[in-house]
C-alpha cells in the first residue's frame, strides 16, 4: 500500500511537470528603462525566468523613455497588439485611463498578489488611484534628493554629530550655507538642471509644496495664492543662479558631472543617480558623498515623487486567458517582493515590507533618504501631467527662462498658468 | 492604327499600375484621410466628432502657429539660399583638386551626411555645452561670456541653420560638383585662350551652365528645410520649445503629446498648402529665369 502511495504520488508529480513544461505562459513585457536601472531590471527578469523555468517566461523589450513610449503603448493597444504587461509611470496613468489604454486590477488580482493599500505608502497607492479605481502596482517611489560632498560639507562645518549635513533648512540659511561652500574653493555650491525648466519642475514643484501650495487640476490651474507660491518657488532658483552658486543654463549631464568631479559641493537631482556615484565610488573615483531629502526650505519637508508601476493593456480585442492572466501577477508579485535588488538603482521599494525590512535599512545612502516619502507629493491627477506631459512642457517654456533670470518669476508662472488654462 | 493605339494604351496603363495603385494607397489616401480629420476634433486614437472649419478658425487666432510659421521661415531663410551657395563653392574649390586628394576632401565633406540626425545632436551637443564644450572658446570673445545657445532665442535658429548645412551640405557638393564635370571642357579652353579672367570665366561659362543643378539643390533644400523637426525638436527639449517652435514640431505636439489629431491635421494641411505652393513658384521662377539666358 504504501509503496502503491508513492508511486501514484510519484507519477501525479511527473504528469504535472509534464503538463506544465508543455505550456510555457510567456509574458510580454515593454519597459522604458534604458540606464543603470535597466541593467538591474534585466537581471530581475533573468532572475524569475530562471526561478520559473517551465511555467512562465517574461519576454522583456526596452522602448524609447517618454512620448514615445506612451504614444507607441496608446496606438497598440488600440489595435490589440500591446504587450502583456508594461511599465508605467503613475504620473501618466489618468491620459491613459481617459484613453481606455489600461485594464484594471480588480480586489481579486490584488488578493492574488497578496497586495493591497497597506503594502505601500499611503501617497504611492493613491498614485495609481483613477476616480477611485486602481490601474497599476507601484513598484517603487523615485523621488528627488540632494546628494552632497561629505567632505567639502564637512569643511564647511555642515556635518552633524550624526555624521549627516545640518544646518540647511530656511530658505536663506541655505543660501548661505551654498555661499559658504562656493567661497570654500568649490566652483558651485550647487548644481542642478537649470537648462531644462521640465526637468527642474521637479524641484521648483517641491517648493510649492513645501508653502502647501498646490498646482490644480484642469479648469483650475494655480488658483488663488498658488501662483505667488509658485513664483517664490521659482525665485528660489533665480537667487542661487543670481548668487552665482548655481550654474546658468546647465544641462543635466554637466550638472551630473559639476557634482561628480567636485566641483559643485552640492546636487539636487533623482534617485536614479545613485547608481553613477556608487559605480564611480567602487573606481575610487568619488569622494565621501551622500544624499538626503531635500531641506526644507519653506514652511514644511516636501519632495516630488513619481512611481515606476506596473501596467496592463487594455489589448482591444484580444481576450486574456485566466492562466496568462495568472502569469502576469505572478510576475507583478515577484517584482514586488524582490525589489531589495530594485532599490540598488536608488529608487525606494513601494512594497513597505521591503522598505521595512533589515538589509534596505542598512542599504546606504537609500535608508537615508527612503523616510521622506512620508512627505511626498506626486503630479496632479490631470490627463495634461505627468512626466513628459504637456504641464513639463509648459514648465520647461516657464521656468528656463525664469531660473536663469531673462524672465522675472512672476511673468513666467503667469504664461505658465495661461498655457495651462488653455489646454 | 486605332488599334495599335489601343494596345499600347493598355500596356502603358499596366506598367504604371503597380505605381498608380501603391501611390494612390500609400500617399493619396492618407492625405485625404488628413484633410478629413482636419475638420474634426480627434482624439489620437479613435473616431472624432464633425465641428466644420473651428480647427481652422484656432489656428488662424493661434499665436503659436504663427510663431511656428515665423520660425520655419526664418530657418528656410538661413539655410536654403546660404547652404547652396556654400556648396556651389565648395565644389568649386574641390573640382581644382586631382587624384586622391580631391576623394579624400570629398569624402571629407561627404562624411556628415551619412550622420544619423542623433549622432549629429549629441556631436554638437557637446561642442557647444556651456560647461565643457570647446566651441565655448570661439563664443566666449564674442559674447562676452559662454551662452548656451540652445537657450537662447538669439541663437538658437542661426545655430541650427549652421549645423543642418553642416549636416546635409554633402549632397549639394555632389551634385554640384557632377555639374561641373559636365560643363566641356573646351569652353573652359576657349575662354583661356581669349584671356578671360577667372571671374569672367565664372560669370559666363560656370554659373550660367550649372544653373540646372542650382534650381534643383534649392528647390530639393527648399523642400527638406520646411519640413525642419529633428534638429529643433531634440535642441529645445525641456526648454523654450513654444520660442524656438517650428510647423513640424507643432504638428507633432498636437497629436502625440496634446492627443488633439484633428488641429494637429489642420496645421499639416496648412503645412501641405506651403509646401506645394512654395515648390511649384520657385521652381517656375528659376526654371523661367535659367530659360532667358
Amino acid at each position: 500500500m504504501k509503496k502503491f502511495l508513492k508511486i501514484a504520488a510519484l507519477s501525479t508529480a511527473l504528469l504535472s511537470l509534464a503538463g506544465v513544461a508543455s505550456a510555457t505562459e510567456t509574458v510580454v513585457w515593454w519597459d522604458f528603462l534604458g540606464g543603470g536601472d535597466g541593467v538591474r531590471m534585466k537581471k530581475l527578469i533573468e532572475d524569475f525566468n530562471t526561478a520559473n523555468a517551465g511555467k512562465i517566461e517574461i519576454q522583456g523589450t526596452t522602448l524609447d523613455w517618454g512620448v514615445p513610449f506612451y504614444t507607441k503603448v496608446q496606438t497598440s493597444a488600440a489595435v490589440g497588439e500591446g504587450p502583456d504587461i508594461m511599465t508605467y509611470h503613475a504620473s501618466r496613468l489618468p491620459l491613459a485611463v481617459s484613453q481606455g489604454t489600461l485594464s484594471e486590477f480588480t480586489a481579486e488580482d490584488w488578493a492574488a498578489m497578496g497586495l493591497g493599500p497597506d503594502s505601500f505608502a499611503k501617497e504611492t497607492f493613491d498614485a495609481v488611484n483613477v476616480d477611485g479605481k486602481q490601474y497599476a502596482v507601484p513598484f517603487d517611489t523615485h523621488p528627488i534628493v540632494l546628494y552632497y560632498n561629505k567632505d567639502k560639507l564637512a569643511a564647511a562645518g555642515l556635518i552633524g554629530a550624526d555624521g549627516l549635513p545640518t544646518g540647511l533648512d530656511g530658505k536663506d540659511n541655505f543660501q548661505a550655507a551654498l555661499q559658504k561652500l562656493k567661497d570654500g574653493g568649490s566652483q558651485y555650491g550647487l548644481a542642478m538642471t537649470t537648462a531644462d525648466g521640465g526637468f527642474a519642475f521637479r524641484t521648483i514643484y517641491s517648493y510649492l509644496c513645501q508653502q502647501n501650495g498646490v498646482l490644480g487640476t484642469d479648469g483650475a490651474w494655480l488658483e488663488g495664492d498658488n501662483l505667488g507660491k509658485l513664483a517664490n518657488a521659482v525665485q528660489v532658483v533665480a537667487d542661487w543662479v543670481k548668487a552665482g552658486v548655481t550654474p546658468e543654463y546647465t544641462d543635466y549631464p554637466s550638472a551630473v558631472a559639476l557634482f561628480t568631479s567636485g566641483e559643485a559641493a552640492t546636487m539636487i537631482n533623482g534617485v536614479w543617480e545613485v547608481p553613477t556615484m556608487v559605480d564611480l565610488e567602487k573606481q575610487g573615483k568619488l569622494f565621501n558623498w551622500g544624499a538626503i531629502e531635500l531641506p526644507v526650505l519653506f514652511d514644511r519637508p516636501c519632495t516630488y515623487a513619481d512611481s515606476h508601476a506596473f501596467a496592463i493593456p487594455n489589448n482591444v480585442g484580444k481576450t486574456v486567458t485566466p492562466e496568462k492572466h495568472a502569469a502576469v501577477l505572478a510576475v507583478i508579485k515577484y517584482m514586488a517582493d524582490n525589489s531589495l535588488f530594485w532599490a540598488t538603482a536608488g529608487h525606494v521599494p513601494a512594497n513597505a515590507a521591503v522598505q521595512a525590512s533589515a538589509e534596505y535599512k542598512a542599504m546606504q545612502p537609500q535608508a537615508t533618504y527612503a523616510k521622506l516619502t512620508a512627505n511626498q507629493v506626486f503630479d496632479p491627477k490631470s490627463v495634461n501631467a505627468g512626466v513628459a506631459s504637456p504641464l513639463f512642457d509648459a514648465a520647461g517654456n516657464a521656468f528656463t527662462a525664469a531660473m536663469n533670470n531673462e524672465v522675472d518669476a512672476k511673468t513666467a508662472v503667469d504664461e505658465m498658468k495661461a498655457s495651462l488654462d488653455a489646454l | 492604327m486605332t488599334k495599335n493605339r489601343r494596345g499600347e494604351y493598355l500596356v502603358a496603363a499596366v506598367l504604371v499600375a503597380p505605381f498608380v495603385l501603391i501611390f494612390g494607397w500609400m500617399f493619396i489616401y492618407p492625405t485625404l484621410q488628413m484633410v478629413q480629420l482636419s475638420f474634426t476634433k480627434s482624439p489620437l486614437i479613435g473616431a472624432g466628432t464633425w465641428v466644420g472649419f473651428d480647427n481652422y478658425v484656432r489656428m488662424f487666432g493661434d499665436k503659436l502657429f504663427w510663431t511656428a510659421i515665423w520660425n520655419t521661415s526664418y530657418f528656410v531663410l538661413l539655410t536654403v539660399v546660404p547652404g547652396t551657395a556654400a556648396a556651389l563653392a565648395i565644389a568649386l574649390m574641390v573640382s581644382r583638386l586631382g587624384g586622391w586628394v580631391q576623394s579624400f576632401v570629398l569624402a571629407a565633406f561627404f562624411l556628415p551626411y551619412i550622420l544619423p540626425v542623433t549622432v549629429v545632436y549629441l556631436i554638437w551637443d557637446w561642442m557647444l555645452n556651456v560647461q565643457f564644450g570647446i566651441a565655448q572658446f570661439l563664443i566666449e570673445p564674442f559674447a562676452g561670456k559662454r551662452v548656451n545657445v540652445w537657450r537662447s532665442a538669439p541663437w538658437f535658429m542661426p545655430m541650427a541653420a549652421l549645423l543642418t548645412i553642416w549636416w546635409t551640405n554633402g549632397f549639394s557638393i555632389l551634385l554640384f560638383l557632377a555639374g561641373l564635370r559636365n560643363i566641356p571642357r573646351e569652353l573652359y579652353e576657349a575662354a583661356a585662350l581669349d584671356g578671360g579672367t577667372r571671374w569672367q570665366v565664372f560669370r559666363s561659362i560656370t554659373w550660367p551652365l550649372i544653373w540646372p543643378v542650382t534650381v534643383l539643390c534649392l528647390t530639393i533644400q527648399l523642400i527638406l528645410q520646411l519640413k525642419i523637426f529633428d534638429q529643433v525638436y531634440l535642441f529645445a527639449q525641456g526648454g523654450r520649445t513654444q520660442s524656438t517652435m517650428v510647423l513640424v514640431q507643432l504638428i507633432y505636439e498636437q497629436a502625440f503629446q496634446k492627443n488633439s489629431s484633428g488641429y494637429a491635421a489642420t496645421v499639416a494641411v496648412a503645412l501641405f498648402v506651403i509646401v506645394v505652393a512654395f515648390s511649384v513658384l520657385q521652381f517656375q521662377l528659376l526654371r523661367s529665369r535659367g530659360g532667358n539666358k
